[in-house]
């Protein structure tokens, strides 16, 4: 299993995790596909081109699945070394995978070996729940089509908290947020990760992990 | 707001002067004397700002720069006091209506005249502004504004008053589009729509601001650099008036030099009449030729008619009434405008000619004195220069379509124009395609629907091609580029068909190739460079006329509860969204309650409406 967890923040910020996650593939001439949380609301395609070209990358894919696809693109992208899912409203990308039935391919992509990466929304929806998404009311998203059904990917057993801010409002949050909780709750400040390959948990930059409702620092 | 954030607002002390200089005085009305009816004007009260377009503001130098995107009472006041008005009509003068001199502006205000082929005199003697009135103009930065309202009162020259022989009160229940009035829902699709086709680079008129009465009345305020059209011209050339003529003429032209429009025009030339009505002729020739191909590949339905009243000088779109931007080529669509049908969008080529040869009459007769039949002009110079402009922007605007950017655009169609044109005829093939369904009804005209979505082939292709899928299979292609439209039937195979799907994927290979070659770059990376542009370019959620017209009726609902501030700022991030131009970046910065109003609906009727009218 492959998976790439990154909370967001500007490209320089991510240098890091970006590097790691290239090698984890295993292989030149890399494929990645990119999944916008919405088509409508998310011009960032080009953007990530950019951004990943100059790494080497050749060939994207630009995957959207709230828009119909067709079986031959589907083929293309489950083919790819690297497919990442964007930032954007939690709630509304994880209808949308649900609804399109790619939940469960996204799964079978990891099991065969393929790199998953997510920023921000695309890394909570790799985990057991996406309940993070609606807290702390403070820096939440807004469940615009009321879901009740927040069950995610299930790809790890931890939880994720991107765009953490190191204050004590959030770390109140988060310490009550886990009190009674068993799960950890790693929350990432920008430009920080984690990288999972097989049993091999890396962590990149500054994370804060909460535990039974008390704070620990990795990478202090 | 709150009562402090208010308070900080008010300290900052913004000049709003500039607004002083918008009070009905305009150059045309020295420039050309006759052509225009003018009016005093009164103040319309119970009004309050519904919208105000802080960014053209700050183009058009009404505020300044670092103003706040926030409506404060000075503002307000200001808007209110330039913009809500309302003429004292011949219907007043008649029957001794008493307005408070306090309650009157100074300044007497412009209702222009121009040819409508709807009014019954048909050369423009009594037909123009029908409805509004020219508040004036602003200079800034060397460019000059004009600023007219709609729905400012009932003027002489409104189709009403002709048509039943009688001067109208203003806001007349018994008549609708000649009580002078204008609504609120017009304005506000005239805004979405008009600020989307600005954003991406279409001209057209500019909504300034909406003034909101009760009852849904409004004034909507609008903005360009030269609001003239060609019917202003056209009412003295029916006229045979040839010092109106060329007053028109030379207003115009002036204000284009003015502008800095018209650069390559230099003094030498200004003084030389003849030279300077051929080059008026030329601009004509662009101008008219270049918007016909436009609105052709952009899908754009602008009535077009001999009396060149729907389309401003420069080719803008004004009046939106019936205006629409299709999702697929759908070609046979005419609007239905009870007397008659309108022309379809390939025919609008045609009547963009006639307004050229029009204009060759018109510098004719106003170098010669003497008014030649149109006939006498079929075989004119420029009406050849239009069909070779015409055809040279059809060629550029395919390749920008595809994706290359501008200097592989410009290597095609200068050294590689055979390839466009093979790839053409594939091209519109399935754009033209039409279901066999046949000629029907909708709800406001007749189409006959196109079955193939070109904007989804455009943008999937190059992926494909990227990822080392060298060609698509025919029902690959099919299941790419059918839309909602196309039938069983319609999608059923034919050899012919099936020829068409190779050769459009290898003439676009050859495009891609000949780029390739020229710039010594390996295709995947010419291949990146189309797939990153064509995302934006061929975006699959374009606004349509229809979804307009649904985008307008939630935002008059969710009205009420809207602040001006609000409106503007949906609309800015509505127009983010449908950004087309791949060299602009997006902002996606709207704040929480735009992001609310937006998915919570309007992106759905964008999506629902997407390849329709």
């Amino acid at each position: 299993m492959k998976l790439v967890f990154y909370s967001g923040g500007h490209e320089i910020e991510n240098k890091n995790i970006d590097r790691l996650m290239l090698r984890l593939p295993h292989k030149s001439n890399l494929r990645m596909t990119y999944i916008p949380a919405s088509s409508f609301d998310d011009d960032d395609f080009p953007n990530f081109i950019e951004h990943y070209q100059k790494m080497g990358v050749s060939d994207f894919l630009y995957f959207p699945v709230d828009i119909p696809f067709t079986k031959s693109k589907l083929a293309l992208a489950l083919k790819s070394d690297i497919i990442h899912l964007s930032g954007g409203n939690t709630f509304t990308f994880l209808f949308h995978l649900r609804e399109s039935g790619m939940l469960e391919k996204l799964k079978g992509f990891v099991k065969r070996g393929g790199v998953l990466t997510g920023l921000s929304a695309g890394a909570i929806i790799m985990t057991e729940s996406i309940r993070t998404a609606g807290y702390p009311r403070f820096d939440c998203d807004i469940n615009y089509d009321n879901m009740r059904n927040l069950k995610a990917m299930k790809l790890v057993d931890f939880e994720i908290f991107p765009h953490y801010k190191n204050s004590k409002r959030y770390q109140k949050a988060f310490e009550l947020f886990t009190k009674d909780s068993s799960k950890i709750l790693y929350a990432l400040p920008d430009g920080s990760g984690i990288i999972c390959e097989g049993d091999k948990t890396t962590f990149v930059g500054k994370i804060f992990c909460f535990y039974r409702g008390k704070r620990h620092i990795i990478n202090d | 707001m709150t009562k402090l954030r208010q308070k900080v607002l008010q300290s900052q002390n913004f000049s709003y002067k500039s607004f002083n200089k918008i009070d009905g005085t305009h150059p045309f009305q020295e420039a050309a004397p006759g052509s225009y009816v003018l009016y005093q004007v009164r103040k319309r009260h119970g009004g309050r700002v519904a919208f105000f377009n802080f960014n053209l503001a700050k183009e058009m130098g009404l505020i300044d720069q670092n103003h706040p995107e926030e409506l404060n009472d000075d503002l307000e006041a200001h808007i209110i006091d330039t913009f809500s008005i309302q003429i004292v009509n011949e219907y007043d003068l008649i029957n001794n209506v008493i307005v408070p001199k306090k309650e009157l502006k100074p300044n007497l205000y412009m209702a222009t005249r121009y040819l409508q082929l709807q009014h019954p005199n048909k050369m423009g003697k009594t037909s123009g502004d029908g409805r509004s009135v020219w508040n004036g103009n602003t200079r800034h930065k060397g460019v000059t504004w004009d600023v007219s309202s709609c729905g400012t009162g009932a003027t002489c020259l409104s189709p009403a008053t002709h048509l039943n022989k009688k001067f109208y009160q203003t806001g007349d229940p018994k008549i609708s589009y000649g009580c002078g009035f204008s609504e609120i829902d017009e304005g506000i699709s005239t805004l979405f729509f008009s600020e989307v086709f600005n954003h991406n680079n279409i001209g057209t008129e500019r909504v300034l601001a909406i003034i909101e009465y009760q009852k849904g009345l409004a004034i909507n305020v609008r903005a360009h650099k030269n609001l003239m059209r060609p019917s202003h011209f056209f009412a003295p050339l029916k006229q045979s008036d040839q010092t109106k003529l060329k007053q028109v003429l030379d207003y115009y032209i002036d204000r284009q030099v003015i502008n800095g429009v018209w650069p390559a025009f230099n003094g030498t030339s200004l003084k030389d009449i003849k030279k300077r009505y051929n080059f008026f002729l030329d601009k004509m020739t662009e101008v008219f030729a270049g918007i016909s191909a436009l609105f052709e590949d952009e899908y754009i339905f602008c009535w077009l008619d001999w009396d060149g009243d729907n389309i401003l000088m420069d080719g803008g779109i004004i009046d939106y009434g019936s205006v629409r931007q299709f999702g697929l080529f759908h070609h046979e669509y005419r609007y239905d405008d009870v007397q008659r049908f309108s022309t379809n969008i390939l025919e609008q080529k045609n009547k963009a000619k006639y307004i050229l040869t029009a204009f060759i009459q018109a510098v004719d007769f106003a170098l010669t004195g003497r008014k030649k039949s149109l006939e006498h002009f079929k075989n004119h110079p420029q009406l050849q220069k239009f069909e070779e402009h015409f055809r040279l922007c059809k060629d550029y605007n395919l390749v920008k379509k595809i994706g290359f950017n501008k200097t592989n655009q410009d290597y095609l169609v200068k050294e590689k124009r055979h390839l466009i044109h093979q790839f053409r005829q594939d091209f519109v093939y399935f754009e033209r395609a039409k279901s066999k369904k046949g000629l029907h009804n909708v709800p406001d005209g007749i189409n006959w629907s196109a079955i193939y979505c070109m904007r989804d082939i455009l943008r999937e292709l190059p992926q494909y091609l990227l990822v080392g899928k060298l060609e698509l299979s025919v029902d690959d292609f099919i299941d790419n580029i059918k839309s909602s439209y196309a039938t069983k039937k319609d999608l059923m195979s034919s050899p012919y068909r099936d020829k068409k799907v190779q050769s459009f994927q290898k003439n676009y290979w050859q495009l891609v190739k000949a780029v390739a070659d020229k710039t010594n770059q390996p295709l995947k990376k010419i291949l990146l460079e189309i797939t990153m542009r064509s995302s934006v370019i061929n975006k699959y959620d374009r606004v349509t006329g229809n979804s307009i017209i649904h985008i307008a009726q939630k935002v008059m609902k969710a009205k009420p509860k809207l602040s001006p501030l609000e409106v503007f700022s949906l609309v800015q991030s509505f127009v983010d969204r449908q950004n087309l131009d791949p060299e602009k970046k997006s902002k996606n910065n709207s704040r929480q309650f735009v992001r609310k109003f937006l998915m919570g609906g309007i992106f759905k009727l964008v999506r629902e409406m997407r390849e329709g009218l």
